[in-house]
């Protein structure tokens, strides 16, 4: 795995007035960074500036490079980046498995060789037995161990994580947040994960708190 | 304990250069693409329309015109139609609306609505025909009570006055602004102010009138525009139940625009550009009147009336489609109906002798020339909502807001200058214009509030943006736009000037034929004509339901 860097991040409103940088930061393979910062800091732009989601509201500059390759000028599909949802986002109208199927690389040939590998993800996560359930009918535990699996077969390069805990109970929480940390560590995955709670930060990761920028008075 | 790396952030300056393209070129071809969709649809119309309209700029014209001695007549019948029209429903829905919101009868109403947004205007037009003409149900009915042995002598259709062209369009125009007002009152920020000017102590009516109309006015606006600019330029309905000496200024005009002497022509022209001016001056008028009731609502005097406990039963949501159907249940009587003599409320005998030797030829063109006009629409919506641009998209609503006669004719022209006139191309290419902005209006909302993060979600898991939307974001939004399609279809099918005028008179589709036919005097021929005009859009309709319960029939998320 390569590291994730930032460079020069600097974000403006689209009237000109800062809203955060200039910032640069690494994370590392297996590292889980935490983003913090009131709302309105710009936590989600940063986030939707590196999974290349569209912002019309703001003027963004900066570089994000994956090891040696440029990402924040490709298409989203080419960033090899997995994103978390605070929810789920579970495609409604796919099956558990079809979910899955349509993460996972095409690389995995075969109708066989895709159902084995989808069957063992659910299996490592306790989810044996429901590639043809209906995501509707899941608990909200299982959706979100579903989630995150689904954004780690497609074999993501890094992975952002958008206050992904926030709408869980607090046990779910505690259970759910080691089966992401467990998995992200393992398959050493550079994360940038973003959040309102303290709690969420892991033994010894490294935290980077926005402030809002004062509104500028003309 | 984390590690804690705190970075105040400063203001910096921002450089313009090496800023990074976050939109790939691709994006840009499928733009290209949206808007090429529309150009082909809707610009053509432009240069079609200074074709119809420019003859009309000759004082000349304008003086044959208005020395005309149909002109005064007709200018008057279609200013008292089309006004009262758009009154009597915008009254009339918000009658129901406060008789009925919230409660059961309101709930019953809606559930009944889809049926008669459906009901094409020709065959419910026919069907009022049949029941008020003098040999119709209503005067049978007086006739049994009265001991009248023969029909009456009044003049209920085609009056000079348009009354029963008013009324009619009124009723129909009146499902169509209840839609309106249910889908704004569906949403919540609205109905709760209700319950909480209630706990003010201001009683329902109260708050439906100094609270609810005030917002919900301003909002109706758009749909009230096109009501308008409907029952101005109406043609098929005029013909059916209008006056005919003189006919309303659309009829009158389209005949002229179909003459071939040059002069008359021209006249046509300069009636239809009266049309659009009447249009903007009454659109200038209700801005006006409107800016003057708002004055009455300043200062409020805080004066509470307190109603009686609100209770409808369900009941009472019936009323509101009796008209519709009245209309339909006769329709379909007379389709079956043997011997039916004068005071008799049913026939003598019925019979399934005019459904045997129907033509059904009216319809399948009708259904193939819908379908044809769906499957390309929907492309083009779906490129536009996704790539189009949401700064123009007011743009396309025009032709449901200008009168449909100017705009039928201008794509006369059009494919008359391309040799295009008379083909089918030419006739499914003139729906266009009508579908594909109907079905935009159909999707936007659904649209535009889709969660795009399923979309970012798809593109990060290595799906191009084309593919995310195919495989995800569509099959998502498959109940909108099954019922869109739905929507297009029957739009295209009650289609009759364009069908009309592009099809040079070549594509007899249910609803050219329902209008020929109501000029004759066989009610069954008729009546089956206008059951399969009702017939076709409500199967799409019902197709629709059908095909969705179907496809999330596995998924409680798409419910």
């Amino acid at each position: 795995m390569n590291t994730l860097s930032v460079k020069h991040l600097s974000i403006a409103r689209k009237d000109g007035s800062p809203l955060l940088g200039p910032l640069t930061f690494n994370i590392e393979p297996g590292e889980i960074m935490t983003l913090m910062g009131v709302s309105g800091a710009g936590k989600s732009t940063v986030l939707n500036w590196l999974i290349g989601a569209s912002q019309p509201m703001f003027e963004v500059n900066g570089e994000g490079w994956l090891g040696n390759t440029r990402i924040d000028t490709l298409a989203t599909e080419e960033r090899r980046i997995g994103i978390l949802f605070q929810e789920d986002l579970l495609f409604p109208h796919f099956s558990v498995g079809d979910n899955l199927a349509y993460a996972l690389p095409a690389a995995t040939k075969g109708k066989a060789a895709r159902r084995d590998a989808i069957e063992t993800v659910l299996n490592s996560a306790g989810l044996k037995d429901f590639y043809h359930r209906d995501p509707a009918t899941l608990s909200g535990g299982q959706r979100a161990r579903v989630s995150l699996l689904r954004a780690l077969i497609a074999e993501p390069q890094a992975l952002l994580m958008d206050e992904p805990f926030s709408k869980l109970d607090t046990t779910l929480r505690q259970q759910f947040r080691q089966f992401v940390y467990d998995r992200v560590q393992a398959r050493k995955i550079p994360t940038l994960l973003v959040t309102h709670d303290a709690e969420d930060i892991p033994a010894g990761g490294k935290v980077l708190e926005l402030h809002a920028a004062e509104p500028s008075h003309a | 304990m984390a590690e804690t790396l705190r970075q105040p952030v400063s203001s910096i300056a921002l450089t313009p250069a090496n800023k990074p393209k976050t939109e790939t070129s691709k994006i840009s071809v499928a733009r290209l693409l949206a808007i090429a969709g529309v150009c082909l649809t809707l610009l053509p119309i432009v240069p079609g329309l200074l074709w119809v309209l420019w003859p009309a700029f000759n004082m000349d014209v304008w003086h044959a015109l208005v020395t005309d001695g149909q002109f005064a007549r007709a200018l008057i019948s279609t200013l008292s139609s089309a006004i009262g029209s758009t009154l009597l429903s915008l009254m009339a829905a918000s009658l129901i609306a406060i008789w009925l919101y919230p409660g059961k009868g309101w709930a019953l109403a809606q559930r009944q609505l889809p049926i008669f947004l459906a009901f094409p205007h020709i065959a419910f037009a026919i069907g009022i025909a049949f029941l008020i003409a003098p040999s119709g149900w209503l005067a049978r009915g007086l006739a049994n009570l009265l001991e009248w042995s023969s029909p009456p002598q009044w003049v209920s259709i085609r009056d000079p006055y348009a009354i029963s062209l008013t009324i009619t369009m009124a009723i129909k125009e009146t499902w169509f602004l209840l839609w309106i007002m249910a889908t704004l009152l569906g949403e919540q920020a609205i109905s709760r102010q209700i319950t909480l000017a209630n706990s003010l102590g201001y009683s329902r009516r109260q708050v439906w009138i100094s609270a609810l109309l005030p917002q919900l006015l301003p909002r109706m606006g758009w749909p009230l525009v096109a009501v308008l600019a409907y029952s101005l330029s109406v043609v098929d309905m005029a013909v059916i139940l209008g006056p005919s000496t003189p006919p309303t200024l659309a009829v009158i005009s389209w005949q002229w625009l179909t003459d071939p002497d040059a002069m008359t022509q021209a006249k046509g022209s300069a009636a239809a550009l009266c049309l659009m001016i009447l249009l903007g001056l009454l659109i200038v008028l209700a801005r006006a009147l409107w800016w003057w009731i708002k004055r009455l609502y300043r200062d409020p005097t805080g004066i509470r009336k307190p109603g009686r406990i609100f209770k409808t039963r369900a009941v009472s949501g019936i009323p509101v489609f009796i008209p519709g159907w009245l209309a339909l249940a006769i329709l379909v009587l007379w389709s079956v109906a043997g011997g039916w003599f004068f005071p008799n409320l049913w026939p003598n005998s019925l019979s399934l002798k005019s459904w045997n030797s129907a033509d059904f030829g009216p319809m399948l063109t009708a259904l193939w020339i819908g379908m044809a006009t769906v499957m390309i629409s929907l492309p083009l919506t779906l490129a536009w909502l996704e790539w189009g641009s949401r700064k123009h998209h007011g743009w396309l609503y025009a032709p449901l807001i200008l009168p449909s006669l100017p705009i039928a004719a201008a794509q006369y022209h059009v494919l008359l200058h391309l040799n295009l006139d008379s083909t089918a191309i030419g006739v499914i290419w003139s729906h266009l214009t009508w579908t594909f902005p109907y079905m935009v209006l159909v999707l936007v909302g659904p649209y535009y509030n889709f969660d795009n993060r399923y979309l970012c979600t798809a593109q990060a898991l290595g799906h191009s943006h084309l593919n995310a939307c195919l495989r995800i974001k569509w099959p998502m939004l498959m109940k909108p736009i099954l019922a869109a399609m739905s929507v297009g279809f029957a739009v295209s099918v009650a289609q009759y000037l364009p069908t009309l005028f592009s099809g040079g008179g070549r594509f007899a589709t249910v609803t050219t034929e329902a209008v020929a036919l109501s000029a004759g005097s066989n009610r069954r021929v008729l009546a089956v004509q206008s059951i399969l005009q009702t017939a076709l859009p409500l199967c799409a309709f019902m197709l629709a339901i059908l095909l969705t319960a179907w496809y999330s029939r596995n998924r409680q998320g798409l419910k």
